[in-house]
């Protein structure tokens, strides 16, 4: 049935809508600009209305709240000949982000009004970067989350090279540059993961988890599987063939991208565990690649120079989209792919990423108490808000000596979640707050601004209102993800977490220095003076939501917590479990156990 | 060492001999010979179109000779094929005839003579 | 409770419809008026409608907090083994949840109520204090209601100054946030919120100093104020975090459900259970994270405690001394009393309210309110902090002249006292002198914002004479001074507010001292300290009211302030005097609050020689006696040196000023607070903050454009080496070669038909030569 109430044509209408409006757009005879730009805003509106369907109680397709488990999943053959599947979900992780993503794509879309350049080929771009960008966090099969994050890719690159600044080319070229980088690590590390799964390794309920048989009410996953291998799938073809051989040593391995499988795999089977150089396991490699390929994205330091300069040449809604979509994607990925897949190689290097984490916080705080221009500002704070949550998935703290309580870890994957919606939300209303400054005077230079409060009011109490949030201040959405991170911190290492209480200083150092220069003072510095009109109305309803998710977030942090933290636990126990039987097995190889256990746990990676 | 075919003697005896394929085919070849001499030293176009009528004429006398039932046992000749060859090329030969002369005829008029050498605009 | 969602219903109207209201915002005025007063009777009345017709005030002569510890002998001499002396129980409070900010597994973040007298004492200072200064505000903010506003300490580039509109709605808007914050502080059920509405409150006075947003100086103190602020909260941060992890709960009280069974057990009652008659004992958890952190394996039960490892506390120490730097931050101690003094560039009644009466006081309140997790270890640096900045900020007092940079290291000082009187082991005379001198401090700066309301300026070497213009200010203004210094009747039971308070910081810092030889600075510190306090409250007096103008302009234009203005002063005299009265009962109501465990005489664990005295032995005639002479005796004196210099000018103020000019000079620098942090932490900041940026552009970028540059050579290198030559030349001389051949070949076809068949007859002949010889050649022979 081709009905809405399917999630298979809910999520790929979700996903596919915009791109769909983009091929639209492109066909339509010529039209005003203004024409263009209302079609666009319409579809990222009933995108967004779409997501907000996953509210509604009731609906075949909501998303209940307080459920663990991924939600309208579904999974269609798409290259069978090498398991490819069309396979989306939601879950608690990816819910936020997605619904943050069209909250966020009609406010850029909102904010795109002054772009005058190519604006046809400006919508369809955009358009096609809102499907990339919600592919990504509902693909479940890797593959296709690899094709969805190289279609946002080229969008973005265009965006920015055509619409942008004075340094347009270079900035785009650098952000393109790194970003392949990344995902060209990626991609090895999604064939080696690849090569080396074996889908007869996981058991019956492993396969339900995965999302590959669908048991129904009461039905053992058992008998699913029996009845799945008998049906006619290409997939259950191979698997029954393959498994015909009863000697396993003899066996072939039947190759999976299912991220689900994946996650299974690595948690519960020796699939990745073998060496593959200088010493380290596949799943070390894998997680180190896929962590510096993620960590473009987020980015950290010291991958993170391709952000300051693209987000000054890109356009303001573009800086939006940038700063509060692509750069979660970093940070979701590390806790959708990295960790799960991965585990002991996230138990090993767990110090390695809270460290670069923390790094980023520090040197990003330090960069922008530097930057004399405005949005190269905001855009360092990106780079050391963002290390909150790279601090935040890597607090590994349930180990022996803490007696395998997760409590904190999960406080500190909540809090990064959060933190990573708290700055969609903050750094897009920041972004767009200069963009509006910019747009009237046409420079950027902090020291010759001043007086704006006197000016424009309205425009400077809701950007001192969105500045602070950015700043971590209590009631704000900011608070609540620094304050979860740097609590759980400490339970993981004491030095770090000092560490990164101490950047509550410097942020409070660059923010206000920077409120100081641009909204407080007698009079305005700058050229221009003539053009500090107040704000329109498009402007105000574009920075009115923020500042109001800003508020409502910063007071009812449980609003958003209901929906992910099932999801988020549900995962961070689940690696704890891993780790007490990891625990258990290198106790059981070096009987030793104590310090011994610990240097032989790492000789096993 | 160039190793020779077996019977050394064989154009010695050709004239002791009774008629056979031989004689037969000595006369073919001397036509043959006879009329490709005559097409690479004629610088008349007639000359050369009779070198040619020759050259056919000696491979067609081949042909009988070596479809005579006559002339060779049965088990080792072309029967019928060779005559039916023979006629075959006589009629390519009068077609042939027909067109070359037809060329002859226009190239003569447009250059006032037959000489085959200066027919060279096929040069590469 | 509704008394502080009523301030926050005030902000939250006054933001949206501010501008609306009236005249100007008038009527904003008017809502925040109202809402502080409704906030003020409501706290009145839980406090004697409700909490004091259920709770009996514990009678004075006992000092025994709770039936629990009545019995128990709370007057031995100090000394003793600790473990012998019974406990007070944990004071009787309402505790409970409103709502989570977060949960996980066992740990909660959680917005809730605590309250106990002291909850309810503080909102009531705060509520009548605050509604004293927003009347007062009404008169004093009028200005802003006059459009255009002329702001004139700013003077724009073209040499006018600087003409804005009012801003009468937004003074109160963040005036009633404020309150809505503080009131948040007082009522907050655990640590957690104390820090959401600690910020909050710094972000209110962040707002409320740079009020004059137009004026430099004002943003720049407002920033200087929350970034110190900010400073502070790192090491609050840094305690959260290690009793967080260690003990998992920030809850002030234990959660009971229904049936009153404890749910989940709170902070204080997990760190000092009844079983060891709530001494302060390290739980287990907090020994297992100490030595989680110290890499040294956790003794099993304490059992092999020995006098160099005490388990836990040291984490303990980490976790008080780590509240107590947000405690410092906020109060304005030594190190981080340098925000205050700047602070004083917002209007005076946000000086009056948030700088002196009720938000650096929350430091001093939450060192009260976390009381039973101090270590007495942690109480000695907080003694030792108090002391340092006592005297450094009276001392610095002595030379300012801007009258309300006198009130403010005033107020930095007499912070100091209260510090000082807690980390000693008063915890009922610190909190008492809280609450008086939130009443004569908030009354001192009001009457100095009434001099300034009248003068337009606050240097007092241009006052002086004022009495005859303004007799309500000078008067009550003096109320104050007598009530700051401590006046009152030695050794009897009758003087102003402050002599209650002071006399009771001295008398238990003499107890500490003979408790504890080796720290007597502790009790000297104090006794100088009130001498300075007399000596520069008085400068300030008599050079404002006393004397002959020096300014005879401003004289002639300076009048009585409206009256709006004066009740507030007269209001805030009369509670000056009289709240410290022992009919009023405050110390008995305070007492009742007094926190689990800080009754009895305690010691230090890590420190084993120190003992903090049981408060109730500083009663003792013995030492009560002494300590109320020397305490009357040095303010006299203070009190006498500033009469001969100022009022009967036996000594002329200059002629000092010259024969003292390095220690002058020291001091009106303020002992270079301020320069020595540009160069130790604001200039290197900024110096690591530009190598950052510049190693982002210098290093990070030139790699990359370096790596660009070297790949972009190598693939020049590669393609002229490797595909222009190898790949391209094969290529073409296969082409050529072929071209070549194909010319070479064109030679033959000469077109001459004669030549073709000499090649067809050689060609036919050379072909059966090799056909020939091929067979022979391959035929196996």
């Amino acid at each position: 049935m081709m009905t809405l109430s399917d999630p298979k044509v809910y999520l790929s209408l979700l996903v596919f809508l915009p791109a769909l409006g983009a091929l639209v757009i492109s066909l339509l005879p010529r039209l005003t600009d203004d024409s263009y730009k209302l079609i666009s805003l319409a579809i990222t509106i009933v995108v967004f209305l779409l997501t907000l369907g996953f509210f509604r109680e009731g609906a075949p397709i909501a998303f209940e709240p307080g459920v663990a488990e991924m939600q309208n999943m579904f999974n269609l053959d798409w290259i069978p000949s090498f398991g490819i599947q069309y396979f989306m979900a939601i879950d608690g992780i990816s819910f936020p982000l997605v619904v943050l993503t069209a909250f966020l794509s009609v406010l850029a879309m909102g904010a795109s009004w002054p772009i005058n350049k190519h604006v046809k080929a400006y919508c369809i771009l955009f358009l096609l970067l809102e499907t990339g960008m919600l592919g990504v966090f509902l693909a479940l099969d890797f593959f296709l989350f690899y094709v969805f994050w190289e279609v946002m890719l080229l969008p973005m690159y265009f965006l920015i090279g055509v619409w942008g600044g004075p340094r347009r080319e270079y900035a785009a070229i650098k952000f393109f540059l790194y970003t392949l980088v990344g995902s060209v690590l990626m991609l090895i590390a999604i064939l080696m993961l690849y090569f080396n799964s074996d889908l007869t390794r996981l058991s019956a309920p492993q396969l339900a988890e995965a999302g590959i048989l669908q048991t129904t009410e009461g039905e053992t996953a058992e008998a699913a599987l029996a009845k799945w291998a008998a049906g006619d799938n290409t997939l259950a073809r191979k698997y029954a063939e393959i498994t015909k051989e009863t000697d396993l040593a003899q066996r072939k391995q039947l190759h999976t991208f299912n991220i689900l499988a994946l996650q299974q795999m690595g948690q519960h089977t020796d699939l990745f565990d073998s060496e593959v150089l200088w010493g380290k396991s596949i799943q070390w490699w894998a997680f180190l690649l896929l962590f510096i390929g993620f960590v473009i994205k987020v980015p950290s330091v010291p991958l993170h120079t391709w952000l300051p300069d693209a987000h000054v040449e890109a356009p303001t809604p573009i800086s939006m989209i940038l700063a509060g979509v692509l750069l979660k994607m970093g940070g979701y990925g590390i806790l959708r792919i990295c960790y799960p897949i991965c585990p002991g190689a996230g138990y090993d290097l767990a110090y390695f990423v809270c460290f670069v984490g923390v790094l980023s916080m520090v040197y990003g705080a330090f960069a922008a108490l530097a930057q004399k221009d405005f949005k190269r500002m905001v855009a360092y704070s990106s780079v050391s808000h963002m290390g909150y949550v790279v601090l935040g998935m890597g607090v590994w703290s349930a180990y022996a000596d803490t007696g395998y309580v997760t409590d904190y870890w999960k406080m500190g994957t909540n809090g990064a979640m959060f933190q990573m919606i708290a700055h969609g939300i903050s750094s897009a209303g920041m972004f767009f707050m200069v963009g509006v400054i910019y747009d009237r005077v046409h420079h950027r230079n902090l020291d010759q601004f001043g007086g704006l409060f006197a000016k424009m009011p309205v425009y400077s109490g809701l950007a001192i209102g969105i500045f602070f949030a950015g700043l971590g201040l209590p009631g704000l959405c900011g608070f609540i993800g620094e304050v979860f991170v740097v609590f759980s911190a400490f339970k993981y290492s004491p030095l770090l977490a000092v560490v990164s209480a101490g950047v509550v200083i410097l942020t409070a150092g660059y923010i206000l220095w920077a409120i100081q220069r641009v909204y407080l003072g007698a009079e305005y510095k700058g050229p221009h003076g003539e053009a500090l009109t107040p704000m329109t109305m498009r402007e105000l309803a574009i920075g009115v939501p923020l500042l109001a998710f800003a508020i409502v977030f910063g007071i009812y942090p449980t609003a958003m917590l209901n929906y992910m933290q099932p999801s988020i636990d549900r995962q961070v126990d689940r690696l704890a479990v891993w780790t007490q039987e990891h625990d258990a097995r290198a106790t059981a190889v070096n009987p030793r156990g104590g310090e011994e256990g610990q240097v032989a746990l790492k000789d096993i990676f | 060492m160039i190793n020779l075919p077996a019977n050394p003697m064989l154009f010695a005896n050709l004239l002791t001999e009774p008629v056979g394929v031989a004689h037969y085919v000595t006369v073919g070849a001397v036509l043959f010979v006879c009329g490709a001499l005559c097409m690479a030293t004629k610088r008349n176009a007639l000359g050369v179109l009779m070198g040619i009528e020759l050259v056919l004429n000696g491979a067609n006398l081949n042909f009988i000779a070596f479809g005579s039932p006559y002339l060779r046992s049965d088990a080792h000749n072309l029967g019928l094929d060779g005559q039916l060859m023979a006629l075959f090329v006589i009629v390519l030969a009068a077609a042939e005839a027909a067109v070359a002369l037809a060329i002859a005829l226009n190239f003569y008029n447009n250059h006032d003579s037959i000489d085959v050498d200066r027919a060279a605009q096929l040069r590469g | 409770m509704t008394a502080w969602l009523v301030p926050l219903a005030s902000f939250v109207l006054i933001v949206l419809f501010g501008k609306f209201m009236g005249p100007h915002g008038k009527g904003a005025g008017y809502l925040s008026v109202l809402a502080i007063v409704t906030s003020a009777i409501l706290s009145l009345i839980a406090l004697f409608g409700v909490w004091l017709p259920n709770h009996e005030l514990p009678t004075p002569t006992h000092h025994t907090g709770e039936p629990a510890s009545a019995g128990g002998d709370t007057k031995t001499s100090a000394g003793g083994e600790h473990a012998e002396h019974p406990n007070n129980a944990p004071p009787s409070a309402y505790f409970g949840n409103w709502y989570s900010l977060g949960e996980f597994g066992k740990l909660k973040l959680t917005i809730g109520y605590y309250i106990d007298s002291l909850t309810l004492g503080m909102f009531c200072m705060v509520g009548i204090i605050a509604s004293c200064v927003h009347f007062y505000a009404l008169g004093y903010m009028h200005d802003e209601l006059h459009e255009p506003f002329v702001d004139h300490e700013v003077t724009l580039t073209s040499g006018e100054h600087l003409h804005r509109k009012g801003r009468f709605y937004r003074f109160f808007q963040y005036l009633s946030l404020f309150c809505f914050s503080m009131f948040g502080i007082v009522i907050s059920g655990n640590l957690a919120m104390v820090f959401v509405f600690w910020e909050l409150v710094g972000i209110c006075s962040y707002f409320l100093i740079g009020f004059y947003i137009e004026r430099h100086s004002a943003s720049t103190a407002a920033n200087k104020a929350f970034i110190v602020n900010r400073v502070g909260d790192f090491g609050m941060l840094i305690g959260m975090m290690a009793l967080w992890s260690s003990v998992g709960t920030f809850a002030f009280g234990d959660l009971k459900n229904k049936e009153g069974d404890v749910v989940e057990v709170g902070l204080f009652s997990q760190l000092r259970t009844e079983e060891n008659h709530y001494h302060l004992a390290p739980t287990q958890e907090i020994i297992a994270e100490e030595s989680r952190m110290t890499g040294e394996p956790a003794s099993a039960g304490g059992a092999t405690e020995s006098p160099t490892n005490k388990p836990g506390q040291w984490l303990l120490l980490i976790a008080g001394v780590g509240i107590f730097c947000g405690c410092v931050g906020k109060s304005a101690q030594f190190p981080l009393h340098v925000w205050l003094p700047d602070a004083m560039e917002g209007p005076t009644p946000v000086s009056a309210l948030v700088h002196s009466a009720t938000m650096v006081a929350a430091g001093v309140y939450l060192v009260g309110r976390f009381y039973p997790v101090f270590t007495p270890e942690t109480l000695l640096v907080i003694a030792y902090i108090g002391c340092i900045t006592l005297l450094i900020a009276a001392t610095i007092a002595i030379t300012a002249t801007d009258i309300k940079r006198v009130l403010a290291y005033s107020t930095v000082s007499q912070l100091g006292y209260m510090m000082l009187s807690l980390g000693l082991g008063g915890w009922v005379a610190g909190m008492f002198h809280l609450i008086t001198h939130a009443f004569f401090k908030g009354l001192l700066f009001l009457c100095s914002g009434s001099v300034i309301h009248a003068v337009h300026t606050n240097d007092m070497t241009q006052m002086g004479g004022l009495r005859k213009k303004m007799p309500i200010t000078a008067y009550t203004m003096l109320v104050g001074c007598l009530a700051i210094i401590g006046a009152g009747i030695p050794l009897s039971n009758f003087g102003l507010s402050g002599y209650y308070s002071k006399d009771a910081i001295i008398e238990q810092a003499w107890s500490f001292a003979n408790a504890n030889p080796q720290h007597q600075i502790l009790k000297w510190a104090p006794i100088a300290g009130a001498m300075i306090t007399a000596f520069y409250m008085f400068r300030l007096w008599y050079l404002t009211f006393a004397g002959k103008p020096r300014d005879q302009h401003r004289f002639d234009h300076a009048h009585e302030s409206p009256r709006v203005m004066t009740t507030p002063l007269i209001v805030l005299a009369i509670f000056a005097v009289a709240i410290g009265w022992p009919i009023f009962h405050v110390t008995d109501l305070l007492e009742q609050g007094r926190p689990v465990g800080t009754q009895a005489t305690t010691h230090g664990e890590l420190l084993t020689a120190l003992v903090i005295p049981d408060e109730h032995l500083s009663h003792e005639p013995a030492i009560k006696t002494p300590a109320g002479i020397a305490a009357f005796c040095t303010a006299a004196a203070g009190l006498l040196l500033a009469t001969v210099i100022y009022l009967w000018r036996m000594l002329n103020p200059d002629e000092l000023k010259q024969s003292f000019k390095p220690v002058h000079a020291f001091l009106w620098n303020k002992w270079y607070f301020d320069e020595l942090y540009h160069y130790l932490f604001v200039l290197p900041t900024k110096g690591i903050a530009s190598i950052a940026s510049w190693f982002d552009r210098g290093i990070i970028d030139s790699i990359l454009h370096g790596s660009a540059a070297i790949c972009r050579t190598g693939s020049k290198v590669v393609d002229s080496l490797f595909d222009q030559t190898m790949v391209d030349g094969t290529v073409d001389t296969f082409a050529s070669g072929t071209w070549n051949f194909g010319l070479w070949l064109r030679r033959l076809q000469t077109g001459s038909l004669r030549q073709y068949v000499m090649f067809i007859v050689v060609g036919t002949v050379l072909l059966f030569v090799m056909i020939t010889f091929a067979q022979s050649y391959l035929t196996p022979s």
